[in-house]
């Protein structure tokens, strides 16, 4: 079995740094974007794109491959580099064929998708509906406007964070407390975005 | 159970197997809790977007901070390539600063013709309009007759749709989502002296930080163009930008261009 043994030292020290919580995954986020940060220009040269679009399928590529290491769906049956790079390669060709047009919302929707998977086809055609209506350009101000505690928190609760790595992340006492509080935000949320 | 608990519960796999039948029941059977569920799971993926972007800003940030190294080491390169390589290479380019600073001019001349020469506020405004208010957004948990004024208005029935957001203060006169629907009917509508009454009227109601009517305002004064309007609306576009209210983003981006 190949598995973990393609891994160069450097890979095993990111991969394990963004396995963590706080601020080790951010440094961990930072050495792979860093790491690999000349795939770049190889986007320029080899696919024609602009700085702009490089810079962006490489991020992409990045925060594609920070979400399948955290959640262990990266088996590690190749290098770091090799995998990245297939991921870059992909959304360069795709840039260079402008099939990514409206990123955005393609996005959105499997995030919607990943979101719904649990429930059965009937309760999620009727979420979806619901949530496609949403005005996410006024739901998104409102992300903004929350206030800089429950903002910490909720960007946490998105990012897959239980509540009893949030107290540990934002030095709250308890999970019970930061239950209590990011409930709390969100019904205020709720109440920022109904309100014209 | 508070239904936001009683939903994070369902999602933090906290619930029974029956428990877990039922949340599901109820999403089928009552389109009031489907809407609190629809807005939960709408909430986390606005933050997972607002996660994304922080992640991009910091990874751009990243990147400027190693393109800077990278250049000052061409820089070095290049210094030490004079000092080695001779005089002659350099002769040979000489000119190559005038042709760059001939194409920046040509380019900025350009770019302003283009882009940054002031645009008249009235056509500024009919843009934005046709750009964000031909489609209403309906949102998640609203009356159903806000629901079908919203679909009139975005069938193109602008008449109609206004009979029943002004059907719906008259029942309702402080409700503020038709208030503001009705201005911007009113402003599609071009009859601008009735929309800058709705919007006036709507700043009494809620905090001007969520409430988007001085914006509206300003942008109804840029479309109406009377003497004195296009002055007006500015203050209060710079109005709202300086005190970080509702529509800062646009109203930044609409100053940039007047």
């Amino acid at each position: 079995m190949r598995g973990s043994n393609s891994l160069q030292e450097s890979d095993r020290q990111i991969i394990g740094l963004l396995r963590q919580k706080g601020l080790d995954k951010r440094k961990g986020e930072e050495s792979l974007f860093n790491e690999y940060a000349y795939f770049i220009r190889e986007g320029m040269r080899k696919h024609r794109l602009s700085e702009e679009e490089a810079f962006d399928a490489y991020s992409d590529s990045v925060l594609v491959a920070i979400g399948s290491i955290s959640n262990e769906t990266f088996k590690a049956e190749s290098s770091l580099k090799s995998y990245l790079y297939k991921i870059f390669h992909n959304k360069c060709v795709d840039l260079f064929r402008k099939n990514s047009t409206n990123k955005n919302s393609v996005n959105r929707a499997q995030s919607i998708n990943d979101e719904l998977f649990r429930l059965t086809d009937k309760s999620r055609s009727i979420l979806q509906t619901l949530i496609e209506k949403a005005d996410w350009k006024v739901l998104k101000e409102r992300v903004a406007q929350i206030g800089d505690d429950c903002r910490k928190m909720l960007l946490l609760w998105a990012d897959s964070y239980s509540d009893k790595e949030i107290a540990v992340v934002l030095e709250y006492k308890t999970a019970n407390v930061v239950k209590t509080s990011r409930l709390r935000c969100l019904a205020k949320l709720r109440e920022l975005y109904h309100a014209v | 159970m508070d239904s936001l608990e009683y939903i994070d519960a369902y999602y933090g796999g906290e619930l029974s197997a029956e428990e877990t039948s039922q949340f599901e029941k109820r999403i089928q059977e009552d389109p009031t809790f489907a809407d609190e569920v629809a807005y939960y799971l709408g909430a986390r993926v606005a933050f997972k977007e607002a996660n994304v972007e922080e992640r991009k800003i910091r990874f751009r940030e990243l990147y400027r901070q190693g393109a800077g190294r990278e250049e000052k080491r061409q820089e070095g390169l290049r210094r030490g390539g004079v000092r080695l390589g001779g005089v002659r290479r350099m002769h040979s380019r000489k000119w190559l600063p005038y042709a760059a600073a001939a194409a920046i001019l040509a380019i900025v001349a350009l770019s302003w013709l283009l882009f940054l020469r002031p645009a008249d506020p009235s056509r500024l405004a009919d843009r934005y309009i046709r750009q964000n208010l031909t489609q209403l957004p309906t949102k998640m948990g609203r009356t159903n007759q806000l629901q079908s004024g919203i679909t009139l208005y975005n069938s193109g029935r602008l008449a109609e749709a206004l009979r029943q957001f002004e059907d719906l203060l008259r029942s309702d006169s402080l409700n503020p989502a038709a208030m503001l629907d009705a201005g911007i009917v009113t402003l599609r509508m071009e009859n601008y002296d009735k929309a800058l009454d709705y919007f006036k009227e709507l700043q009494n109601y809620t905090d001007p930080r969520v409430n988007p009517a001085l914006f509206y305002e300003a942008l109804t004064l840029m479309r109406r163009g009377h003497p004195g309007d296009s002055d007006h609306a500015r203050q209060l576009m710079k109005r709202i930008v300086q005190g970080d209210l509702s529509k800062k983003e646009d109203a930044r981006e609409l100053l940039g261009k007047m």
